[in-house]
């Protein structure tokens, strides 16, 4: 159980959260993937240290946001902030702790130069589509196409 | 964000890819072989990087708000000479890296963990060139007799003895060398990254951002293996054992612990703006991120052996076992690495040439300390001459002929006995008692 009372500390990501992260993803998700996470932390780390951010609550690991800056995907030339995963431990939740996460990720951003920050939501998971319409995101007019190849 | 990229003059960068091909010899291979292995990522270039748009006050010291500097001229002499012993020292470890990893590259037992070490090597040439580009771009005249055409030069000319840190001037034994170098040595390189990314000198602070980024590649390069081999070691494997690795730790965490400088000191670069953080202060920093990463080795153990553990489970296991030092579901607390304590095997800063041993026990005889040594540290390293070195030191200190401050600052000393012809093999370092160069533990160590 959290204590209502402790700080949160939002800090940038480092390599020795990977057990903690991937912790957090096995608290979630139910599967021990070590290896998948630290491939996934290693891009970020390398792409822009700063970026990626965890959140602390008495020293422990809670919550994690990785994303970054780039220009020209789809045609976008716009420096654009990506939120491109996320993860908050079950057992803190309603602390906003992924709020205070993409608050400090967008305050980055913006010191990057970024201009429009974006991400894509499942459809089918409507708890995270209306975190991030609370926190101000709409819909926009990109809409993903896939293809199976197997 | 914004970078500038840019070449140190002709002769110069032509010098360094000379020293390339000596000490970097696999260097076509890498270069072959990259798109293999790092399908995702910018091909690398020796080139010098500067990142534009960074913080344009001083951060921190008694000039906090006033506009960075440009030029080291306009620096406090005081102030200038600090930042350009820390950049010559910076240079210093980075060319000294290249020269260690190059001795037991070869040994790898995966393909892979030899090529992150040679991307790794790579870029560590490229913040040496990055030094000499700093060194070059400006005119120290100010604080230094020697021009930035001799610092280049003799800076090109160290080799493994006459670094300017202690830690660059050790021999690796085996690839596990590598890695844990990687790991623990080059995440101080991160801290004084980190830290002098806020220096009151704008084109050192410009330096940082990109070096941090493949810095955290260099981390990896060390942290990655480690979990693997924590992970054979858990299945039994006959190639590699959490002894083994426990004891390269041994060997290179005190190095780590000292390239902070003294633990009284640092106060004087937080003032000047050039770093956030007293020595202390990062050391501390530092030696819990190192408890962290130990914690993360021991994990991989416990759930590697035992796999059908949900996490909490394998935490609680692990917290046991540790903490009872008794043997939980078969995991023993010898089959697993732990932190040697802060004092232990240490030549500089406040506990310098004490008996303390690797859990923080006390020793009164000097034989039976190194016998403590011997049995904690690997097997090679203890027939090398830095170890007999140390030993021999530590007789005198416990003897009373000399004083641990003293033995401290007798590390190999730097002294120019001749040449200078740019680029040329000329000059030579020697190893002395004088106070030059080796007195202090470079770049924090003010």
């Amino acid at each position: 159980m959290s204590d209502e009372t402790a700080e949160v500390r939002i800090r940038p990501l480092q390599d020795t959260d990977l057990g903690d992260i991937t912790g957090l993803d096995e608290k979630i998700a139910g599967e021990y993937r070590p290896d998948v996470w630290e491939l996934r932390l290693g891009y970020y780390m390398r792409r822009d240290p700063d970026a990626s951010l965890v959140a602390e609550l008495d020293g422990a690991v809670v919550g994690f946001m990785l994303g970054e800056v780039r220009s020209g995907e789809f045609g976008l030339e716009e420096p654009t902030g990506w939120i491109e995963v996320m993860g908050v431990d079950p057992e803190v939740r309603g602390r906003s702790i992924g709020r205070r996460l993409a608050a400090a990720m967008l305050d980055y951003f913006r010191a990057r130069g970024a201009t429009t920050v974006r991400t894509l939501v499942d459809r089918d998971m409507e708890g995270i589509a209306q975190f991030f319409t609370a926190l101000g995101f709409e819909p926009a007019g990109l809409t993903p196409f896939s293809k199976k190849l197997a | 964000m914004a970078i500038a990229k840019t070449h140190i003059p002709r002769k110069f960068h032509d010098a360094v890819l000379k020293w390339r091909d000596v000490f970097l010899p696999d260097y076509g291979f890498l270069m072959d072989n990259w798109d293999r292995h790092f399908p995702r990522e910018p091909r690398f270039e020796a080139c010098a990087y500067r990142e534009l748009g960074i913080c344009d006050e001083i951060e921190c010291g008694d000039l906090k708000g006033r506009p960075k500097f440009t030029r080291a001229a306009d620096l406090d002499p005081e102030q200038a000479g600090h930042l350009l012993g820390a950049i010559r020292a910076q240079a210093s470890t980075e060319f000294g890296s290249i020269q260690q990893h190059r001795l037991t590259l070869a040994r790898a037992q995966d393909e892979k963990d030899q090529v992150w070490i040679l991307r790794m090597m790579a870029e560590e040439l490229r913040h040496g060139y990055q030094m000499l580009h700093l060194l070059l771009d400006d005119d120290w005249s100010c604080v230094s007799d020697t021009s930035g055409e001799q610092m280049v030069e003799e800076i090109l000319s160290m080799t493994t003895g006459s670094h300017v840190l202690g830690a660059f001037n050790i021999d690796f034994d085996s690839f596990v060398d590598n890695a844990t170098f990687c790991a623990l040595i080059d995440r101080v390189g991160k801290y004084q990254l980190e830290m002098q990314r806020i220096s009151a000198y704008r084109p050192f602070a410009e330096s940082m951002p990109p070096m941090l980024r493949e810095e955290a590649f260099h981390l990896a390069a060390g942290v990655v293996p480690l979990r693997r081999w924590m992970e054979r070691a858990a299945l039994g494997s006959h190639y590699i054992t959490s002894a083994d690795i426990q004891k390269v730790i041994n060997k290179w965490l005190p190095r780590g612990l000292e390239m902070f400088g003294d633990e009284r000191g640092g106060g004087t670069n937080v003032r000047y703006g050039l770093k956030p953080m007293k020595n202390a202060e990062a050391q501390d920093l530092y030696y819990r991120e190192v408890e962290k990463l130990v914690r993360d080795l021991n994990m991989r153990f416990v759930r590697a052996r035992l796999p059908e553990l949900k996490l909490r489970e394998a935490e609680a296991v692990l917290d046991e076992v540790v903490a009872e030092r008794k043997a939980v579901q078969g995991i023993r607390w010898e089959d697993l690495v732990h932190l040697p304590h802060k004092h232990f095997f240490r030549r500089r800063g406040v506990p310098a040439f004490e008996l303390t041993g690797w859990e923080g026990e006390a020793f009164a005889d000097v034989d039976l300390y190194l016998a403590h040594l011997s049995a904690h540290l690997p097997d090679a390293y203890r027939a090398s001459s830095d170890f007999r070195d140390y030993g021999e030191k530590l007789r005198e200190v416990a003897a009373g002929e000399t004083t641990a401050a003293e033995a401290a600052r007798e590390m190999p000393a730097l002294r120019r006995v001749g040449g200078a012809c740019p680029c040329s093999k000329s000059v030579r370092w020697v190893a002395g008692n004088g106070t030059a160069g080796g007195a202090a533990e470079g770049p924090a160590a003010v």
